[in-house]
Parts: structure tokens; sequence; C-alpha cells
């Protein structure tokens, strides 16, 4: 595999999360998963480049992606489930009651 | 073989990322979630990153995919509701997606890329030194990238004490013991002589 294969199928990837997050406007919990669909294809990014330039350091900085990923879904979902619970919905029209 | 495979669990990943964002139930949206990941960990396992395939399945679809699940499962959410205002944005989206996407495979096309002499970390010398990846990453992460790895374990820790004290939101309901209002708790306001 080239490069190009790589970088082909990750721009692919982000461009799908790049579409979830402009027509789910009524639900955050899909933008969330359309996010993580954008990291992992950074992901496929840095091991692709990892791969065909021979350079270890593409995988170690995935990994850290990986635990920005993990900490941003915590707490992102946290927020949600909060905000569910006082105001009944998780639509984007009323997250600017998030202030409270 | 290795591209013939690649090209397989390539357009499976694609396709089921189209799943994750079209699908109008979002149980199934986060099932396809996990099997574009498990696709993309299949990648990474052609690609010769074993270490993070691993991690990638450990860490994404039995941590973050199954708190999606659980957090999905919880929240009661009406899927015409949901679903709302998606011919509104679909056209709008559609077209800056497909610009965006024109231009990225027009730039990554015919890229020749090379990487600077001497300066990278070379897998291919680990192997002949006798260090397999999840071996090589480790030796180069407990290292020369020790900073970074503390500072990232800080910011789980941080996300972690975050989300607890977000989720844990009965804090005024909960029975507490107050000194000073049992200091100023007079005998008349409990005892009664009849």
């Amino acid at each position: 595999m080239t490069s190009a294969n790589y970088l082909i199928l990750s721009s692919i990837i982000f461009s799908i999360g790049f579409l979830g997050i402009f027509i789910n406007r009524k639900n955050i919990i899909s933008i969330l998963m359309s996010i993580e669909l954008m990291l992992l294809a950074t992901n496929i990014n840095f091991v692709g480049f990892s791969n065909t330039l021979d350079d270890l350091f593409g995988q170690i900085f995935a990994l850290f992606i990986l635990v920005v990923a993990a900490a941003e879904a915590a707490v992102g979902l946290a927020i949600l489930t909060i905000f569910f619970k006082k105001s009944g919905s998780i639509s984007i029209d009323i997250i600017n009651k998030l202030k409270g | 073989m290795t591209s013939t495979l690649f090209y397989i669990f390539s357009a499976i990943t694609i396709l089921s990322s189209f799943f994750v964002v079209f699908s109008s139930n979002p149980v199934h949206s986060v099932l396809f979630l996990i099997f574009s990941f498990f696709n993309v960990a299949v990648i990474f396992l052609l690609s010769d990153a074993e270490f993070l395939a691993m991690t990638l399945i450990i860490v994404y679809v039995g941590a973050v995919a199954v708190l999606f699940l659980f957090v999905v499962m919880m929240l009661n959410i009406n899927e015409v509701l949901v679903k709302e205002g998606f011919l509104k944005y679909f056209p709008l989206g559609l077209l800056l997606m497909s610009i965006f996407l024109t231009e990225l495979i027009i730039v990554f096309k015919d890229l020749e890329l090379f990487s600077a002499n001497n300066s990278g970390i070379s897998i291919s010398n680990l192997l002949n030194q006798g260090h397999e990846n999840t071996k090589s990453i480790g030796l180069y992460l407990y290292t020369d990238f020790f900073i970074i790895f503390q500072i990232s374990g800080y910011l789980l820790l941080v996300a972690m004490i975050g989300a607890i004290v977000l989720a844990h939101d009965n804090l005024l309901g909960l029975k507490s013991q107050s000194i000073l209002k049992q200091k100023q708790v007079k005998k008349d306001d409990i005892i009664k002589l009849k």
C-alpha cells in the first residue's frame, strides 16, 4: 500500500464524520460518534505514515490520540447525561440552556 | 494479497461509517461504530501495527463504544424527533463534504512522500535488532516520550474526576451532618414536656 491509499481512506472517513456533524442536528450522541469517526481517521493517517515512512513515532502518537478520544468521550457523555436529566431532550436547539 | 485485503476492509469501513451517520436508531449507529472500529483494527494489523490494533479493540470497543451504548440505552430518545431537520441540512452538508473530499483527493492522489534521512525511529532497524512492535513501542514510550506519557495519564485522571463530578449530581438531596446546625439546636426544639 502506498501512502495515498491511507490518505484517501482517512479523508473519506473524515468527510463522513464531517457530514454526520452537519446532518444530525437533533442528536448530540450522533455528533459525538461523528467526532469519534474523525479521530479514527486521524489515527489511520498516523499509522499509515508510520508504515510507509518506516518510522515508529506515528504509532506512538496514535496512542496519545486514543487517550484524548477516551477522555473526550467520557466527559462529553457525562455532560450529555446530566443535560438530559435537567432538560429531557438532547437537541442542539436547546443546548444554549447549558449555562443554567 | 495484503493490498486486496486492505481494499476489502477499507470498503467495509467506509460503508459502516456511512451507516453510523445515516441510521435512524442510535443503538444501530453505535453497533456500526463498533463494526468500523473492528475493521480499522484489521487495517492496522495489515500495516504492521499489532499493538495499536489490539489497543484500538480494547479501548474503543471495550470502553468508549460500550459507554456510548449505555448512554444511548439510558436516555429515552424519540426516533422521529431525532431525524427532524434531516432534509433541511442534508443538501448543504453533502455539498460541503463533496467539496472538501474532492480537494483532499486531488491533493493526495499523486503525493510523493519521503522520510528525512536518519532522523526518525526506524521500524526495520528495530526489527533487525529483534524488537517486535510492542517491545519497540515500550522502549520508546517509557524513555524518550516519558513526559508526554505522564501528561496523558494526568489527562485521563482529570477526565475521570470530571466525569464523576458531573454525573454525581444528587449532592443536594444527600443527607449529611451539619455541625453548625447541631450546635444551634435548643432543648425546646427536640424535647417537649406535656
